[in-house]
Parts: structure tokens; C-alpha cells; sequence
């Protein structure tokens, strides 16, 4: 076990929770498909049903798959904690941590360690919902609390197998759960802007177009600002900007790091001084637009 | 030709209802060849071999080599660490440690201990169980008092909370501006020091080096799991959740395969989470590797949590306090699912399950499954079994369902699920041996060490007397007898690991597996079962003595 390197950027874990067969993997092997030009290490219980191209592995070895595009598949085995222990001493570090909550999980319980850990940052939870099932699920005698427990703590609710249409009450079940937004996954352009975000604005990285189905929007200035304050501007951000994230300059000590995930805010001192407060942002192109987020973001 | 070796005893329990009692066992290449007096082995000279009589077991007394059905392999290299819990423990060096009546008592014993350490090395402890404290709570002021120089980190019994002292909250970067689910803070916004749950816990772990995958399959934790089974008079073990991977079978083929290794290991593959075709697919790979001293190929499957933790999923009326019914670590349909696979494939099973509506559940799985797929004589095994009444055990000899009961619970926490989980009535029908033997299932008793220590006289003792840590008998309509204790300890758990026919009596044809005691369980008092000293075992006719 390598000692903590504290020079490395935080690594941001998100955590996929939903129930068997809500399409967490098929939503997993979206991700490894799509053009979002960040080091993915996706972490699953078993490589049962990742259905990987071919054309798209560049090497496979028993418990890790290494795609041509940088990304990694990897299965978690035994111990999920020291998995991710192994994930944090990767080198080099991977850009975004991915790990897929089994079926009954409640996904809080992993992703609360990208809280805990000062090598990582909050990366959220998104929770696949099966459109058609749900509902008989979290009536289910025996495991409905699990299945309403994992909505409670979702940031974002992800709603699969949408295309027979929606049950009546299943938007006003979930919303009685959840503040998190409802996202639509079949007619969903791209995933890794919702999972991810967009690339952190780190010094001396590239930087990658958000896909055009999403307002991509971001600033670069000399605001300053204190914790509260900060807490207080991002929790008030537009609901329909569903990742926020970067570096925010402080009046006092190195400055910050941010991550909003849909109503969850998590800011972190930052590893290094901020010299530039720097953040990006991301919702969908229907629900907003940049003149309303410029307008939250410069307001009072 | 080869040598015979006749061994005496004072007595030998053989569990065999043809020949009860004997004096005299002869061993020929790791089997019993005969049993009875001085002159057994004298029918064997004829055919050439040689007799030579050891008495070095003359004064003790033999029974059949005891067979824990329900440990774990970190019960051995949990002793890396200082032992931090409230009785007194012996190690696998066979030092007692003694217990921490109180916080002062922790305080001080970990400053001793914390002396012998290298500089810089972590000070790290287990067993603490707060539920044994009145008062006040562990805290990093405590755990500053043994060190504010080295990182201090004590992990409770439950595995669920850790105690860690102002370094290595340091370390781990946490402070008032710390805000994760799990770092407690106290009135003052600091934090206590206490860490609730493996997120919370990671951090500190990770930077002090607490790594459980390292208190199994490396060999210093197999030899040590072996003392353990020496000092406790185990001769066969399993390790109920196997997480090894192919690459850890190597090492456990050298350990076990070497003969001064004194037990025979089960391990059972942990398959919670998995795909149901691979696991079935890798257990039945793992089966081809097994050899006379390592089994492999049953697989174990979770299904709730615990009673004491209140997350076993018990039927109405549930808690006595009110609290919600627990939590599944597999969903029931995906019980089914993997029940049905494993059954398809011919994969014998080890099912956790502490709450009845979960064993209602496995219950129901594996009638499924038997449907679909008939194999009478699977053998698979209900583990810990705690509120399954007579009805459920019915339904498993109906279905040729094994079951090994948690009997040890009934000492450590018998007082706590009468006050706080399910109440007088329903707990003083838990681990109900009684009931489970008149139903006419395959009985065994277990200590999940280490849960709790492995000893399978003290585990005994729990079925037959039932009593409590305060003294008191819970539920004396579930005691059992001396000797069916001894017969669950022996012959029931071999059945449990379908090794019946080879282990767990002492008889002709069998392998020469015994364990050596100082005095004769089925002469002393009931409540003197427990103190019956171990003083060592014997597998394939090999001598370990403690």
C-alpha cells in the first residue's frame, strides 16, 4: 500500500445504484462507449453482463479490462474497500471512479467514502429506475424500504425502460423521495455528461466539448469567497444544472473544490492554492439556458 | 510393510454406537484401522505389518477430532492486532489475553502494549464491544492517553464502528470541517474519534494499514488459523466466506498439503453479488483442486444481516423496539436465482441466515430449486439458523436441509436479545437444538469465529445449558444433551461438509483425526463442559499437542 500522495488531483467517485435489472450495466456500457475523453475506471461485482466491443478492448486480464480509449473495467472482488484503496493508488490515477452498486445496495454506503476520503471527491449518486417495474418493486413487502431507501439518497434518478410510457404516479412517487432530477435515459443523448460532469478546470488540462444536447457553461475569474457563502450560492444554483464543479478562491487558506451533483453540494479545501476561481457546469440544452445560469451565478 | 501405531488413552469417546468406549485406537497410514483394547491391532501382524504402541496420550482422553462448521480465517491473524475485547482470549500461541471490563482497563492494557511497538508502527486493536459498557463512550481523549505520537485505531467486535485516537484523525485529514455521514462529531463540532461504517472507517484504514484481505489466504494466516484449531481441538474447519482468488490457491495448497499443518480446511467460496453462472462454474472448478486436507467447491450465500445489529429480517411481530425489519444483502429473488443456479449445477451451499423471514426465504429457495432440479442428498446447510421454529425445521428435513445453529450467542448475547431485540419469548426459543433434533435434522453447532472464540466444548456447553452472561437459563425447553452435543460437534458438522463418511467418529476406516482432552466431557457436570481442557489434537495419526 502506497503512502496517501496529497500532489495527485482527487479522484471523483460516482456510485450506480438501482435494482437488478434496471439497466445498470447496459447504462455502464454506454459510458465506456461514448467520446468524453476521460481515464474511466468503471468497477463492477462480476463482468457477467459488460458487453465490451471487441474492436474496443485493448487488453484483457482476468479481473481488468483496459479499453483503447484509456478506460478500465475491473471487477471489484471481495472486499469493495479495498478496491477502491487500489483505484486511489493507480498510477496514473484514473480521471473518475465508477462502481456499480449491487442490486440491493445502498449505494450511500459506498459513496460516502468520497466524502470521508481527502483523496477523493464526491462524484454522486445516479440511481437507475426501472419505468415499467419500480413501483411494484418499492411496495414489495419484503425489500420495498431498500428500493424506496436507494431513491432517498440519489442526486440524480436515471428512468430506464421509459419508451411504453410512464406509470401515473411513478414521477410524483419518486419527487415524494427525492429532490434529485428526473432524467429520461432512452432519450438521453449522452450519459458521461451527466456522470461525470465536464473535464475538472485543473491547470494544464485539456479540455473536452460537452456533448450538444447539454449547455456546457463556465467561468474563469477572481471571485472570492468563504465556505458559507459558497454553500449558500451553489445550493441556490438552477435545479436543471445538474453537475457543478471546480476550484472557488478563498479569503482565507488554499480556496476550495466543489462538486454539485443534482441537490448535493460538497466542497472540500482545496490540494493546492487557487490562484483563479474556475468552474464548469452542465444541464440539459431543453431545461436551461446560460443567460439563467450567468444570471444565478452573478446575482446576489 | 508398514508400522502400525497403537495409541492409549484413558478413554476414547468413539462416537460409534457399536463399540461407545475403547482404550486403544491403531493407525495405519493417517487411518483408524482398529479400535478396543491393547491386542486391536494383533489380527493386522499376520499380514506383515509391524506394531509399535505410543502411551503418550495414555492419561488423556479421546474423542473424534471436532469439526467447526461456521469460522472464518481471520480468526487466527486477527492476533496481529491487540486485542481490545471484554473476556478474557486466548491467542493462537495459546496466551490469554485478558478481558477489558471497563475503559480504564483499555486505556491501560494498550499502553502496555503500545510500549512494544517500533517507532512509527500503528497501534491496532479489536474485540471492543461498547454493548458490555455502562456509560461512558470510547473516545480519541481515551485512545490519546495511549499515544498522541503513533496513530491509535481499535475496531469494535461488530466490525461496523472503530475508535481512533487525534493522530489519526490527522492522518485521515478529518476535522470540524469534515462532513461525511459516519464521522461522529461531539458538542464541540470536533470529532469523537468514533468512525461508523466502512466508508467513514476506510480512510483511517488505509493510511494505517488495517488491510483485512491480509488476515487471510497469505500463510502466516493459514498457520495461524491452524493453532487456533490445534488449541481448540478442531481438526476439521471451514472459512465460511472465502474471498480467495485463483491466485491465493497455491498457497493454500503448499500450507495444507504440508503435514505438520495440524487441520483439514473447508474454505467456502463467498458468492454475494456475483453472477450465478460463473460462481456455480468457478466453485465446481475450485472442487476438482481439493486435496485430503483443503475441500473446496461449496459456495456461501448471504441473505440478512444480524439480530444484535437489528438488520435480520425477522418476521411479525419484529423488534421489540420498534425498529425497522433489517436489510437484505441479496434480494430474495436473487436468492432464488442463485440457489437455483448453484443447485443446477450440483454446487452444495452454506446460506446465512439469522432472521426467519430469511431462512423462510432460503427455505423456499431451495424447494424451488428442487423442483426444477431433484438432488435429494445436496446437503446444503442453513447457517446461524437463530429464530427458525419447528415449522422451519420441519420444512428442512422434508427438503434434506442441514442446519448449524449459533449456539455461542446464546452466552454472549442472550441477555441483550431478551432486553432488546425480540424479547423474552421468541429468544428463549432461539438456536433451538432441541427442536431442530426432534424435527429429525442433521444438527450442527457453531462460533463464527472470530465473532466469537472457537472452542467446541464451550460451544456444546452453550446447547446443553443455555445460559446467559448474567446467569441466567434461556429457554431450558432447547437443552440438549451431553452427548448430543458431542455427536453436533462431530459427526453433525462432518455431515454439514459432506465429509461424514471419512471424519467426525473413531472408528475403523476413518481418517485418524482426534482431539485430546484432559478429562472426559461426558463425565463431568454439564456446567463444567466448557472447562474441559484441550490439550492438543491428532490428524492423520500426527500428534499436535498445544
Amino acid at each position: 500500500m502506497s503512502l496517501p500522495q496529497q500532489s495527485l488531483p482527487r479522484l471523483p467517485m460516482t456510485v450506480i445504484g438501482g435494482y437488478l435489472g434496471a439497466g445498470k450495466t447496459t447504462l455502464l456500457n454506454r459510458l465506456l462507449r461514448e467520446d468524453h475523453g476521460q481515464r474511466i475506471m468503471v468497477m463492477v461485482n462480476d463482468f457477467g453482463a459488460i458487453n465490451i466491443d471487441a474492436d474496443l478492448i485493448a487488453s484483457a486480464d482476468g479481473d481488468t479490462i483496459t479499453l483503447t480509449n484509456g478506460c478500465v473495467c475491473c471487477t471489484m472482488g471481495a472486499d469493495l474497500f479495498m478496491a477502491m484503496g487500489d483505484a486511489l493508488d493507480r498510477r496514473p490515477r484514473p480521471d473518475h471512479l465508477v462502481i456499480e452498486a449491487s442490486g440491493i445496495a445502498d449505494p450511500a454506503r459506498i459513496a460516502t467514502a468520497a466524502r470521508a476520503e481527502p483523496e477523493m471527491a464526491y462524484g454522486g449518486i445516479a440511481v437507475v429506475v426501472d419505468a415499467q417495474h419500480w413501483l411494484g418493486l418499492a411496495d414489495d413487502p419484503q425489500i420495498g424500504a431498500q428500493i424506496r431507501g436507494q431513491v432517498a439518497v440519489a442526486d440524480l434518478l436515471l428512468l430506464s425502460k421509459t419508451e411504453k410510457g410512464l406509470p401515473d404516479s411513478l414521477q410524483t412517487r419518486l419527487s415524494a423521495l427525492s429532490a434529485a432530477p428526473q432524467i429520461d435515459l432512452p432519450t438521453c443523448p449522452a450519459v458521461a455528461p451527466l456522470l461525470l460532469g465536464g473535464i475538472a478546470p485543473m491547470e494544464g488540462r485539456h479540455t473536452h466539448p460537452a456533448h450538444p444536447a447539454y449547455l456546457g457553461w463556465s467561468h474563469d475569474g477572481d471571485t472570492v469567497m468563504d465556505c458559507e457563502a459558497l454553500a449558500a450560492k451553489l445550493a441556490a444554483a438552477p435545479h436543471a444544472l445538474y453537475r457543478i464543479k471546480g476550484l472557488v478562491r478563498a479569503p482565507q487558506g488554499d480556496g476550495w473544490e466543489v462538486q454539485v451533483v443534482g441537490r448535493s453540494v460538497e466542497i472540500k479545501p482545496a490540494i493546492a492554492t487557487v490562484t483563479r476561481t474556475r468552474l464548469v457546469a452542465i444541464g440539459p440544452q431543453a431545461m436551461i439556458t446560460k443567460a439563467a445560469v450567468e444570471a444565478w451565478w452573478s446575482g446576489d | 510393510m508398514a508400522e502400525i501405531t497403537v495409541f492409549s488413552a484413558k478413554k476414547i469417546i468413539t462416537m460409534d454406537p457399536n463399540c461407545p468406549e475403547a482404550t486403544h485406537v491403531a493407525v495405519l497410514d493417517g487411518r483408524i484401522l482398529a479400535v478396543g483394547d491393547a491386542s486391536c491391532a494383533e489380527e493386522w501382524t499376520a499380514a506383515g505389518h509391524s506394531v509399535r504402541h505410543d502411551d503418550s496420550l495414555a492419561s488423556a482422553v479421546l474423542m473424534p477430532g471436532m469439526v467447526e462448521g461456521h469460522a472464518h480465517m481471520m480468526a487466527g491473524a486477527m492476533w496481529n492486532f491487540a486485542y481490545a475485547g471484554f473476556h478474557d482470549r486466548m491467542d493462537p500461541n495459546g496466551k490469554w489475553w485478558s478481558g477489558k471490563p471497563d475503559l480504564d482497563a483499555v486505556v491501560r492494557d494498550l499502553s502496555d502494549y503500545e510500549k512494544s511497538l517500533a517507532p512509527g508502527q500503528p497501534l491496532i486493536g479489536w474485540g471492543l464491544d461498547p454493548i458490555f459498557f455502562s456509560g461512558e463512550r470510547l473516545s480519541r481523549e481515551h485512545l490519546d492517553q495511549i499515544s498522541s505520537e503513533r496513530p491509535v485505531a481499535i475496531m469494535f467486535s461488530n466490525f461496523h464502528l472503530m475508535c481512533v485516537n487525534s493522530k489519526a484523525l490527522e492522518m485521515a485529514g478529518y476535522d470540524r470541517a469534515t462532513n461525511a455521514e459516519g464521522v461522529v462529531k461531539g458538542a464541540d463540532g470536533e470529532p469523537t474519534g468514533e468512525l461508523q461504517e466502512m466508508a467513514a472507517m476506510f480512510p483511517v484504514m488505509r493510511r494505517v494499514g488495517m488491510d483485512f484481505r491480509g488476515l487471510s489466504q497469505t500463510e502466516p494466516s493459514i498457520r495461524s488459523y491452524g493453532e487456533v484449531c490445534k488449541r481448540a481441538g478442531v481438526t476439521t474447519i471451514t472459512d465460511l466466506y472465502s474471498q480467495m482468488e485463483d491466485s491465493d490457491l497455491l498457497t493454500l495448497q503448499a500450507v495444507t498439503g504440508d503435514a505438520a499443518f495440524p487441520a483439514r480446511l473447508v474454505p467456502v467460496l463467498g458468492v454475494a453479488g456475483s453472477d450465478p453462472q460463473q460462481a456455480a462454474a468457478r466453485a465446481q472448478s475450485l472442487r476438482a483442486q481439493s486435496s485430503d486436507k483443503l475441500r473446496l467447491g461449496a459456495v456461501k450465500l448471504m441473505t440478512d444481516g444480524s439480530i444484535q445489529g437489528w438488520t435480520a429480517r425477522v418476521k411479525w411481530p419484529g423488534y421489540i423496539g420498534g425498529q425497522a425489519n433489517g436489510i437484505w444483502n441479496m434480494a430474495p429473488d436473487e436468492i432464488h436465482r442463485m440457489v437455483a443456479a448453484m443447485q443446477a449445477a450440483g454446487v452444495q451451499m452454506h446460506i446465512h441466515v439469522n432472521g426467519d423471514e430469511a431462512s423462510s426465504v432460503a427455505i423456499d429457495a431451495i424447494a424451488a430449486a428442487s423442483r426444477q432440479h431433484p438432488w435429494p442428498d445436496a446437503r446444503h446447510v442453513l447457517q446461524h439458523c437463530q429464530l427458525m421454529g419447528v415449522d422451519q425445521f420441519v420444512r428442512c428435513v422434508e427438503l434434506g436441509i442441514c442446519t448449524n445453529i449459533f449456539s455461542n450467542h446464546i452466552w454472549y448475547f442472550g441477555d441483550q436479545h431478551i432486553a432488546l431485540t425480540v424479547g423474552e419469548d421468541r429468544a428463549c426459543r432461539m438456536n433451538a437444538a432441541r427442536a431442530a433434533l426432534d424435527a429429525g435434522v442433521h444438527v450442527a453447532l457453531h462460533s463464527d469465529a472470530p465473532v466469537t472464540p472457537l472452542g467446541p466444548l464451550f460451544t456444546a456447553w452453550c446447547a446443553v445449558n443455555r445460559q446467559t452472561m448474567s446467569g441466567r437459563t434461556m429457554g431450558a425447553a432447547q437443552c440438549i444433551t451431553v452427548a448430543e452435543a458431542l455427536q453436533a460437534i462431530t459427526l453433525g458438522a462432518a455431515y454439514t461438509l459432506r465429509m461424514d463418511h471419512e471424519i467426525g467418529s473413531i472408528e475403523t476406516g476413518k481418517r485418524a483425526d482426534f482431539a485430546v482432552l484432559g478429562d472426559d466431557p461426558l463425565a463431568v457436570e454439564p456446567m463444567a463442559l466448557k472447562d474441559v481442557p484441550v490439550l492438543g489434537t491428532v490428524l492423520d495419526g500426527r500428534v499436535h499437542l498445544a
